[in-house]
């Protein structure tokens, strides 16, 4: 037997999806998370799930532990070592205020307080030269300081270490010798992009979570061993890779955005599987919707990200899944503003009154009440009938608060909130296709999360997105993407130089230190050499331009110095995403990427068992679409009872354990082989 | 949705969509752009502009000072070329001071979008190009008497017809600027821009109709118009009043600028009079702008909210033809915005009595610090221009300390030039960029912190390091609270044992020589004697003040060690110190 897990903990909710891939058997389990007791909230999870530790050959994780660390600021009490005359520049950052009008507008709270901040004498020129070398005497008196400081991390990123790493290196090593007991981070071990004051931050971030977060992983490898566990245990990263405890250990960092991570990784490989490479994934749940361009079956990366949001957040420059989210979940809030215009959210009723129809205390009506309303989500069939809905409720709540101040009927009160909610949620799917220079008509849909169903056909309908796929698992699939993830790791080193003047023999030198950078560390991480896999990309831009484009560049093109091949990819790139490109223009590179990659064993998705053989046809309701003049008798199919193959025609509604899925009158749904439901649209 | 009717729904739609597109407009430029004015400086707008000069929506984020001021412009293109005028495929460029008034830097570019083949609005960017010919580059025309001295004047130049370029005026704004491929490269990038907004304009009115697009846009004129009524109506009725100075240069004789202003507020009409100001002047700090009263009156009505022209038709500004800030034609207007900062400032410190809960102690007043050196980089035997904008320290709150090394109310998303990009770009070399102890002026909520940067340039070349105009008038403090420490510029040549203070333009050094750009601390909000004596030591502790503040200006006595405050001690020496007040 060889049992594979995976274990999502969410803000609300830890998920759990597992499965034996000689049995084909599906395990599940979903409990609230325990924010106290992270690793006991694991345990009961797999107990809950009836899965036996000692039996796991592959434990996924993906945790909040380093977010939350950051946002409810319970990091370490941590010491930054910078060049001389650069104390400040932490603190400082880059001096703007993305809030233009905002008189109260707050700059991100440094991690680090100033008087935990030190200068050491050297400097480094741009070009790697040392112009003052690193005073050892002043060094170490510093670091004696640290050591007797009350710091328990201490991030050390000193001006220009992105070329010469030689004195933050040799600092590393006085640190560790000094204050072994201290966590501590080396921006160049982290990354080697120029731009001090984000580079900073990252290394910062890494100090502040360190100690938390390898405490975390050491205490669960510790429990699972108890158990028994032998087999392989990795962490979910926000660029949509695994790492091993041990370098979740060293750069915790890469953890921090791994939430919304995992359901993008599951599309990109649903998607291939059922023939399309490029999907937008699409994930609405209770609080938030949101979306991942898939693009030849690889989510979309973003480098750098700012977390705690742009205005006052600490930036991070290693890639991210590229999201964009926005307040539009189940549980939003529709309200009228004081001139008398709808809007929905970015206030959420939560889990917690939830909404008014859960018949917790809820007051305020959300995207769910309408749902309920219009008939589409079923009053007696929530999660399975375990949690009536209380119709009723919902309308005199939608009355009050809505159609009230608006002056129509609550039928529709209940349409404009779906409406204006799938208008907020098309120009977030918008934000990762049109406005990137991608062309929705392109793609597929694949919908997930509790609501995602609900509202995709309409999404996709806005933006002429031909299909929507409603994946298996659709409620689960975050962890279930996690069980799919490759190892990943990325690298960056800036080079910064003309494309017509760059040394090609460099070039491939750096690319060469990079891939066997990663090649030692996945090596460590137990991927046999066949299972590696690198990718190199180069940031490009015009001369002059600020803002580059990381453009994937073939070994050979470096090897063989193709410097036209790279700037005709660069030009296609720059015409695609800005709508124009001038061939006429130098171009200059700025930063080498590469990506490694340790491909896993790639699972087959588990296809769940066709429960009940009998009509799925189970029975019809009063359904709203598009008009309040026309309710619509429509059928209620459901989804365990579908077998593949099987055909509806809309207007229907598809009812699972946590999920409904609402087809309009002229969609075409039929069930794939392996249990998806594939959506055509009516045009 | 029905084609014909506007309801709820097609109202929000067209309400989110119109600041999506002006958005997407400013990202392209932004991302595409060659010129860190635009791309770090955000020194650009993008509106919507419909053909009576109606803004129909405006990027938010970059330069506030923009807003809202491009529908003077489009009414001049109207009444140039009249509505048939327009071709699809026009592309206009203009930035004739005579309507513009901006300095020449600010180069508008504007294209027609037709519903049905009639001319309803036009995408617009107004973007400061690096260079525009005349007698510097940068910022450094600040001594330019006339237009002709400051560059090219292009009034309302049809630059593409039916999508045909016009050679002629390319190849002249090519050879008449220092950076044609920096200047011609976001050209290009405003053209996109205008033209991706044509595409998405002609979207939402091949979906809706042109009668519920602009029934819409009505609402929403009347929402927003609403909205900020709404809050003016709560501020008590009255007149108040409130004035600064400015320093005026040597072609003035060193006269200051008199900022004098005047808020009216009835029931819920606001009216700004700016016509006790200074008369225009020599030196080239005129514009035709009401920005000083409209960026005011944004931060205290609606400060999240998309822009559009119902977000100023509650507010009335009263300023004169003549004015230094309604300049008339040919008046010097290089360094247009550099009063604003002030201007916003004032208003609001006319407005602290009825908003006693909103207003901060004055800011440092300026654009930012800017730090720019001009040479010829070694490498490539290329011209270069290094430029970075510094913050300073803002206000104290009612609520709070004062943010320190931020950009003014004037800049949004402006952001510093990194240390690490300035040196692999430039031969210069930062020797420190640091807060300033001390500078943030005492008060039970303290003023934000100044900074120092201070660069070394290792070629020879001209360092503008001239005062912005607050040297000698410091931000202000509030309540009582005293001011911050005012704005200054160092040099040392490398001969020199000492920095001295300076205050000069496209002044030649040799390599190796070092200046320190110096912004201002923000005022202190309330009397420093009653901080929170923790907050004195936690500032001592992170060294923002000095011990000797920490006794002389707040009057608290802390171990010079331990820095364990002597509570009694802090007693008796705030007593003391409010006695020596009263006599």
């Amino acid at each position: 037997m060889a049992l594979h897990v995976a274990v999502d903990i969410g803000g609300t909710f830890t998920d759990l999806i597992g499965y034996d891939d000689e049995t084909g058997h599906v395990f599940s389990s979903k409990s609230s998370s325990t924010p106290t007791e992270l690793t006991k909230g694991i345990v009961r999870c797999l107990e809950k799930s009836g899965m036996v530790i000692r039996n796991l050959v592959n434990f996924v994780h993906g945790s909040t532990v380093a977010i939350n660390t950051v946002i409810e600021r319970k990091g370490a009490s941590t010491a930054l070592i910078v060049s001389k005359g650069m104390r400040d520049v932490y603190k400082i950052g880059r001096g703007n205020r993305p809030e233009a009008y905002d008189l109260a507008f707050k700059r991100p709270v440094p991690l680090v307080p100033r008087h935990l901040t030190f200068e050491i004498e050297e400097r480094l020129l741009a070009s790697g030269e040392v112009l003052v070398a690193l005073n050892t005497d002043q060094a170490r008196a510093t670091i004696e300081k640290v050591a007797q400081s009350d710091a328990t991390a201490v991030a050390v990123c000193l001006i220009h270490s992105w070329v010469n790493a030689s004195h933050e290196a040799e600092l590393g090593k006085l640190l560790r010798s000094i204050c072994p007991d201290k966590y501590s981070s080396l921006s160049h071990e982290i990354l080697r992009e120029y731009g001090e004051y984000e580079r900073i931050s990252t290394t910062v971030l890494n100090a502040y979570i360190g100690p938390r977060v390898s405490t975390y992983v050491t205490d669960l490898e510790r429990v699972l061993a108890a158990d028994g566990f032998a087999g392989s245990l990795l962490i979910m990263q926000s660029n949509g890779g695994v790492m091993s405890p041990e370098t979740a250990c060293v750069i915790p960092v890469a953890m921090l955005e791994s939430g919304p991570v995992g359901g993008f990784i599951a599309a990109a490989r649903v998607g291939k599987r059922l023939g399309y490479e490029n999907v937008i994934g699409f994930d609405m749940g209770g609080t938030t919707a949101k979306t991942n361009l898939v693009k030849d079956g690889i989510p979309q990366l973003a480098h750098g990200y700012h977390i705690g949001g742009y205005a006052s957040g600490h930036p991070m420059m290693l890639p991210v899944v590229d999201t964009i989210e926005i307040g539009a979940g189940g549980g939003s809030i529709a309200w009228v503003d004081e001139v008398g215009s709808l809007r929905i959210g970015p206030q959420s009723a939560g889990a917690e009154p939830g909404p008014i129809c859960y018949g917790r205390g809820g007051t305020e009506p959300t995207i769910t009440d309408a749902n309920l309303v219009l008939g589409r989500l079923s009053a007696s069939e929530f999660l399975g009938g375990e949690m009536p809905l209380d119709v009723e409720k919902a309308r005199a709540g939608i009355v009050e608060k809505v159609a009230s101040k608006t002056a129509v009927s609550d039928i529709e009160a209940a349409l404009a909130i779906t409406k204006i909610a799938v208008m907020n949620m098309s120009l977030a799917v918008r934000g990762v296709s049109v406005e990137r220079g991608y062309d929705p008509r392109d793609f597929a849909m694949i919908a997930f999360g509790g609501a995602g169903g609900l509202h995709a056909v309409e999404v996709a309908r806005e933006l002429h997105i031909p299909t929507v796929i409603v994946p298996n698992y659709p409620g689960q699939f975050s962890a279930l993407g996690m069980l799919m993830a490759d190892i990943q790791h990325d690298y960056v080193q800036t080079y910064y130089r003309p494309l017509a003047a760059t040394d090609f023999a460099a070039l491939q030198r750096i690319c060469d230190g990079l891939i066997e950078e990663g090649r030692l560390r996945l090596a460590r991480e137990n991927v046999v050499p066949e299972a590696m896999y690198f990718q190199r990309f180069l940031d490009i831009r015009y001369t002059g331009q600020e803002f580059s484009i990381p453009v994937p560049v073939p070994a050979e093109y470096i090897d063989g110095g193709d410097s036209q091949a790279i700037g005709e990819t660069f030009n296609e790139v720059h015409e695609r995403r800005y709508g124009y490109h001038t061939p006429e223009h130098t171009l200059e590179i700025v930063n080498v990427r590469v990506s490694a990659m340790g491909k896993r064993k790639q699972l087959e998705l588990p296809v769940p068992e066709q429960s009940g053989s009998g009509n799925p046809l189970v029975g019809r309701r009063m359904v709203y679409f598009e008009t309040v003049a026309e309710p619509v008798e429509c059928p209620i199919f459901s989804r365990e009872r579908l077998a593949s193959g099987y055909r509806i025609t809309g207007p229907a509604i598809v009812q699972e354990y946590a999920c409904t899925t609402v087809l309009f009158p002229g969609d075409m749904l039929v069930v794939a082989d392996t249990g998806e439901l594939v959506i055509t649209l009516k045009v | 949705m029905a084609k014909d009717k506007l309801d709820l729904v097609t109202l929000e739609v067209i309400r989110n969509a119109l600041p999506a597109i002006t958005n997407e407009m400013s990202h392209v430029l932004q991302r595409t752009s060659y010129n860190m004015m635009i791309y770090e400086v955000r020194d650009y707008c993008c509106g919507l502009v419909d053909s009576s000069g109606y803004l129909l929506s405006q990027n938010m984020g970059g330069v506030s000072h923009f807003v809202s001021d491009l529908g003077v412009v489009i009414k001049d293109g109207m009444e140039r070329y009249g509505s048939k005028g327009f071709k699809p495929g026009d592309v206009i460029i203009t930035n004739h001071q005579r309507v513009a008034g901006q300095h020449l830097n600010n180069v508008v570019i504007y294209t027609p979008c037709f519903v049905q083949g009639e001319i309803f609005a036009f995408p617009v960017i107004r973007a400061h190009w690096v260079d525009v010919g005349g007698m510097s580059t940068g910022f450094s025309a600040g001594n330019a008497v006339d237009p002709w001295m400051e560059g090219f004047q292009l009034d309302q130049i049809k630059l593409y017809e039916a999508g045909r370029i016009d050679e002629k005026v390319w190849r002249i704004l090519k050879d008449n600027i220092r950076f044609p491929e920096s200047s011609l490269g976001d050209l290009q990038s405003q053209v996109a821009a205008c033209r991706l907004a044509e595409r998405r304009l002609e979207e939402l009115f091949d979906r809706y109709g042109r009668d519920v697009v602009t029934d819409a846009i009505r609402q929403i004129f009347d929402q927003t118009e609403t909205r900020c009524r709404a809050v003016v109506e709560k501020m008590a009725d009255g007149t108040y009043e409130a004035e600064s100075l400015f320093a005026g240069g040597a072609l003035d004789n060193n006269e200051p600028i008199h900022i004098k202003v005047k808020v009216i507020i009835d029931g819920s009409d606001m009216t700004i009079d700016l016509t006790g100001c200074s008369l225009q002047r020599r030196a080239p700090v005129n514009a035709r702008t009401l920005a000083g009263a409209v960026v005011a009156y944004k931060c205290i009505t609606t400060p999240f909210e998309p822009v559009n022209e119902g977000s100023f038709r509650a507010l009335k500004v009263l300023i004169q033809e003549g004015n230094y800030m309604m300049a008339k034609y040919p008046a010097p207007m290089a360094s247009w915005g550099r009063t604003l900062p002030t201007v916003v400032d004032t208003i609001l410190k006319a407005l602290a009595p009825v908003m006693p809960d909103k207003v901060p102690a004055g800011h440092l007043g300026v654009l930012g610090g800017p730090a720019v050196f001009i040479g010829t980089d070694p490498r490539n035997g290329q011209g270069f221009v290094t430029q970075s904008i510094e913050g300073g320290g803002w206000g104290g709150r009612p609520w709070g300390d004062g943010e320190s090394a931020s950009v003014s109310v004037c800049q949004g998303d402006v952001r510093n030039a990194p240390i690490e990009k300035m040196e692999l770009r430039w031969p210069v070399l930062v020797m420190s960029r640091a807060l300033r102890q001390d500078s943030g002026g005492p008060g039970k909520f303290r003023g934000g912190l100044g900074m120092a940067t201070h660069i070394r340039n290792r070629v020879e070349g001209r360092w503008n390091l001239a005062d912005s105009g607050r040297r000698a008038y410091p931000p202000w403090g509030l309540w009582n609270g005293k001011p911050g420490q005012p704005s200054e510029h160092l040099l040392r040549l490398p001969n020199e044992p000492d920095f001295k203070s300076v205050d000069v333009v496209r002044h030649w050094v040799p390599a190796d020589s070092d200046a320190v750009v110096i912004t201002a601390g923000g005022g202190g909000w309330g009397d420093p004697l009653d901080r929170d004596v923790e907050r004195v030591r936690e500032d001592v502790l992170e060294e923002y003040i000095s011990a000797e503040a920490a006794r002389n200006e707040y009057g608290v006595e802390l171990d010079s060690k331990t820095l364990v405050i002597d509570r009694k001690g802090s007693a008796r020496l705030r007593d003391e110190l409010r006695k020596a007040r009263q006599t």
